[in-house]
């Protein structure tokens, strides 16, 4: 069973971008156009691994370091997330603290090419982005609080197998918890009405901006490890947030439908919100993290339970 | 006493010698030599201590003849500050000589080093008061030899009046625990009753509080640390407020008898305050040693938080997580004072060789200097918190301690417990924009000035000071787990905690963090993808700035790049700004702009409290007249009043 999961795991570096992808098209159906395929990512990938690279004038060993860095990160990840509660011995462990790390050294490792490249436009987003994660890292670690008080462990597969079944929607706080993930999810894949991964304008852009200097296969692993945040995230959100059972078998069917339902999700609200003003995500956040603690008050009182 | 013993008085002898070396002319690079081999000694003494199992010297007793020692909880401060203060005294073999009182300061080093050693091994009341003032003392002794211009001196009184009117809840609590016999004996102060207790408690508090720097008694320490040599410094942040979280330690955990859940609370929120307050006010600070001292700060509230989660767990009888969650304070004291310690030194050899430590003057030294640019990233990815290095291993024990304190019931502990755990997320965060900055600003891009174009890596000792720290950082990083049950077992009744020496941190109830194998994964994968990347073709190109050529104005400064976080949090950092529009004829001639962010804390508290003291003393003035017969009548009312308060049985 963990040789299967280990696999599932490892697909997921190929998977991945068909995430970002089918969002895409499913938002263009919403949007009444015709869209580009789900397979896009993959075309796009494709096409970067065959053009050169850019080094701006100035730049050293941190903007070139930078990419595969990033994508190691993500990779890390992608091992230390268990599928439906399962997951291959990669010696990394499967904590959800450590997965926050790993996450927080992608961004300094962008942010900190951003510096190295002194452009105007890569440093607006890299401030932007950092700006967000100090509210989205609180909110994060809480909607994870949340998920580890039935299990009382951060082990994200003992946290997989506590949420399953129906009990735990008997209690308001898990609802609580779902409503911040939801929320966490928003912020850590870049999508409206946090960010919008459409457009390259200086006004609005958060994580498009970093990567406007690179180009050729440094950006294809940086476009990769975006679609991996979305695996991640998704994964996370259907594993501890969304029922599931806990079998492994009817857990991998389960989650495929829940990951299903949180990209139709995305582009349902990316299609019916408007990206909001920046300054305003902030309070949009701290709200999350009130309900999140809200839920873990609920859970240890017991109301519900 | 054994071979311990004699090497303890060795070291603390060599110490010596070693400060006489410096005072001596022209032997200052010899006495900085010595000095560092007594550190040596002494750092070793204290790993012995700390590992084995024997206590040296006398225990704590409450009797007033001096008395010295060594336990296991003095060994571990004592072997942080030998592996703290060996690279730092390397470093002052290369830094002090040329600069200003360079003989007197090497000697005052000596001094105040001792001092540390002196508090960590006292046994008794009056030795512990008479190094605690010492070392409070000699550092302020040390900056005003090395400086002493009027801004310098008006820091240093700051930090010896707050320090002082602070420091004297130490004496307090120390006394009140004398006067019930309760030092080393922890049964005597439950005897003597809460109220006693609870004297003790808010005391010790407030008293080592404010030499810890816990917001909002912290004041003194963004005004005092940078204007010291770098060396002292990196010294004062690194070592000196953890020897105050060594005395709270002392008192609140080990001789209040039974620790209140009030106080596992109250560190909860003052570290909770101390921690995004203090990485807040050093986001916005543009002079590199007042943001490094202000991360001081930060973390002596992380530092809190483990201590008081672990307060709440021995309160909810989880001891296992008690002793984690100590162990989890502990790791970072050690893990901050190393990259604390790192940074300082190297914001003293970006001084040297640009002249400046304004973070908008400074710029691509990592190619200048990829020594000290090297071992300051190394540094700052680790105050930053970012896995695999030591910063990120204690912030995860302490985040995990806090999100498992969240566990336990009554739900208002829970809430608060939960309400920390948020807090240590943004704080890390925070710390992570504002170290991006500081790399970004200092090491990486174009240099700013011409100074940071032609500077150069320092002198050997410099360097060899920074690298062994840096290595430390990294060390640390990897192999957490190896020294984690050993500090496990300091904690009051933490001796079962039954953690197994592993290399990574692989603690019940989480999914373990393994830091080797993390480490390993990431260098092999980032290597794996750059071979898969291949040989590179690149272009090279001018950064897009929409057409335009990117000039040094167009660069980023370090206010532009807080401003999204300044203008969402404007209401609690209330900027300052001030904007001038000279124009002639409809012309826009000169725009000028300066802005600043006011320490809140300096605005709220302690101005008003200044203007009601001077108050105070202009009222208290006018008493004193100068003409003798006003005296005389003083005297004859104060008389008058001991005669009415005699005939009418006051005095009894």
């Amino acid at each position: 069973m963990s040789a299967l999961a280990a696999i599932l795991q490892l697909l997921g570096v190929a998977l991945a971008p068909l995430l970002p992808g089918s969002i895409q098209a499913l938002k263009a159906r919403l949007q009444g156009r015709r869209g580009p395929s789900p397979w896009q990512p993959y075309r796009m990938l494709r096409r970067l691994w065959g053009k050169s690279a850019v080094d701006p004038e100035g730049t050293g060993v941190v903007y070139r370091l930078a990419p595969p860095l990033v994508a190691a990160c993500l990779l890390a990840a992608l091992v230390i997330v268990p599928i439906a509660g399962h997951a291959g011995n990669f010696g990394l462990g499967h904590d959800a603290l450590v997965l926050v790390g790993l996450l927080a050294l992608a961004r300094f490792a962008l942010a900190a090419a951003a510096w190295d490249t002194g452009s105007g436009f890569a440093l607006m987003g890299a401030a932007r982005d950092l700006m967000i994660a100090v509210f989205g890292e609180a909110l994060l670690v809480l909607a994870l609080l949340v998920a580890a008080l039935p299990a009382h462990s951060t082990d994200l597969r003992a946290m997989s197998a506590a949420a399953s079944g129906g009990a735990i929607w008997s209690g308001p706080a898990h609802w609580c918890g779902a409503i911040a993930f939801a929320l966490v999810i928003l912020v850590e894949t870049g999508r409206q009405p946090i960010d919008n991964p459409d457009t390259h304008l200086e006004l609005t852009m958060i994580h498009e901006g970093p990567l406007l200097e690179y180009a050729g296969r440094d950006l294809a692993f940086i476009q990769w490890a975006a679609a991996a945040r979305h695996w991640v995230l998704l994964l996370l959100g259907a594993e501890l947030f969304l029922p599931h059972g806990s079998a492994f078998g009817a857990g991998i069917g389960l989650l495929v439908l829940g990951v299903v339902g949180l990209c139709a999700a995305l582009a349902v609200i990316e299609t019916a919100e408007a990206k909001m003003r920046i300054l305003r995500v902030p309070a949009l956040l701290g709200f999350g993290c009130v309900i999140a603690l809200a839920g873990a008050g609920l859970w240890v009182g017991g109301v519900g339970a | 006493m054994g071979v311990l013993g004699a090497g303890a008085i060795a070291g603390c002898a060599t110490l010596a010698l070693g400060g006489l070396l410096a005072a001596w002319p022209g032997r200052l690079g010899v006495g900085v030599i010595v000095q560092a081999a007594g550190m040596l000694v002494l750092g070793v003494v204290g790993i012995a201590v700390l590992t084995g199992d024997q206590a040296l010297g006398a225990p704590f007793r409450s009797s007033i003849g001096p008395a010295f020692g060594l336990d296991q909880l003095s060994g571990f401060f004592v072997a942080v500050l030998g592996v703290t203060a060996v690279p730092t005294l390397l470093f002052a073999r290369d830094y002090l000589p040329g600069s200003a009182g360079e003989r007197g300061v090497g000697a005052l080093t000596a001094g105040f080093l001792l001092s540390l050693v002196g508090v960590l091994a006292a046994r008794d009341v009056t030795t512990f008061l008479a190094f605690w003032e010492l070392m409070t003392l000699l550092p302020a002794a040390a900056i005003l030899v090395a400086k002493r211009d009027a801004s310098v001196r008006g820091a240093v009184y700051a930090y010896l009046a707050i320090t002082h009117l602070g420091g004297a809840g130490v004496w307090i609590a120390l006394l009140v625990l004398q006067h019930h016999g309760a030092i080393g004996d922890p049964s005597a102060l439950a005897a003597a009753g809460t109220g006693a207790q609870t004297l003790v408690a808010i005391a010790a508090l407030i008293g080592f509080g404010t030499k810890a720097g816990f917001i909002p008694l912290h004041s003194w320490l963004p005004r005092a640390h940078p204007v010291a040599p770098a060396h002292l410094s990196a010294l004062m942040s690194g070592m000196m407020i953890k020897v105050a979280i060594y005395g709270l330690i002392r008192v609140e955990f080990e001789w209040l008898g039974a620790t209140p859940r009030w106080l596992g609370i109250a560190l909860l929120l003052i570290g909770l305050v101390s921690a995004v307050g203090g990485v807040l006010w050093a986001l916005v600070q543009h002079d590199l040693k007042r943001l490094l001292a202000y991360h001081s700060i930060e973390n002596v509230g992380i530092i809190a938080l483990g201590l008081g989660a672990s307060l709440l767990f021995a309160d909810a009888g989880a001891y296992q997580w008690a002793a984690i969650a100590f162990a989890a304070a502990l790791l970072h004291v050690a893990n901050h004072a190393i990259f604390k310690t790192l940074l300082f030194l190297g914001a003293g050899a970006f001084e040297r060789a640009v002249g400046s430590l304004d973070l908008d003057h400074l710029g691509g030294l990592l190619r200048r200097m990829p020594w000290t640019g090297g071992a300051f990233l190394v540094g700052s990815m680790a105050i930053a918190g970012l896995p695999p290095l030591n910063g990120f291993a204690s912030e995860w024990l302490t985040l995990q301690s806090l999100l498992h304190a969240a566990f336990y019931r009554p739900v208002a502990v829970a809430l608060v417990a939960g309400a920390a755990l948020a807090g240590l997320a943004a704080t890390a965060a925070l710390a992570l924009l504002c170290f991006v900055k500081v790399v970004g600003l200092a090491l990486f891009g174009a240099p700013r000035r011409s100074q940071c174009a032609h500077a150069n890596d320092p002198a050997l000792g410099m360097r060899a000071g920074m690298a062994l720290l840096a290595a430390l950082c990294v060390l640390l990083g990897l192999v957490p787990g190896l020294i984690l049950p050993t500090l496990a077992r300091l904690a009051p009744g933490g001796a079962g905690a039954g953690l197994s020496r592993q290399p990574g941190l692989l603690v019940p109830g989480t999914g373990a963090y393994p830091a080797l194998a993390i480490a390993i994964a990431l260098a092999v994968l980032t290597a794996g993808l750059m071979r898969l990347r291949g040989s590179r073709r690149a272009a090279p190109a001018p950064a897009w700035a929409c057409g335009q050529a990117l000039v040094p104005e167009l660069g980023w400064t370090s206010a532009a790049f807080t401003k999204p976080l300044r203008l969402v949090l404007e209401g609690v950092l209330r900027p300052h700004r001030v904007l001038e529009v000279v124009r002639s004829g409809g012309m826009v001639q000169k725009i000028t702009y300066s802005g600043h962010v006011p320490s809140l804390v300096d605005t709220l508290l302690y101005e008003p409290t200044i203007r009601a003291g001077l108050r105070a003393a202009a009222v208290a003035r006018r008493l004193q007249t100068g003409n003798v017969r006003t005296y005389a009548a003083y005297l004859l009312g104060l008389v008058l009043v001991g005669l009415v308060c005699a005939r009418t049985g006051i005095f009894g």
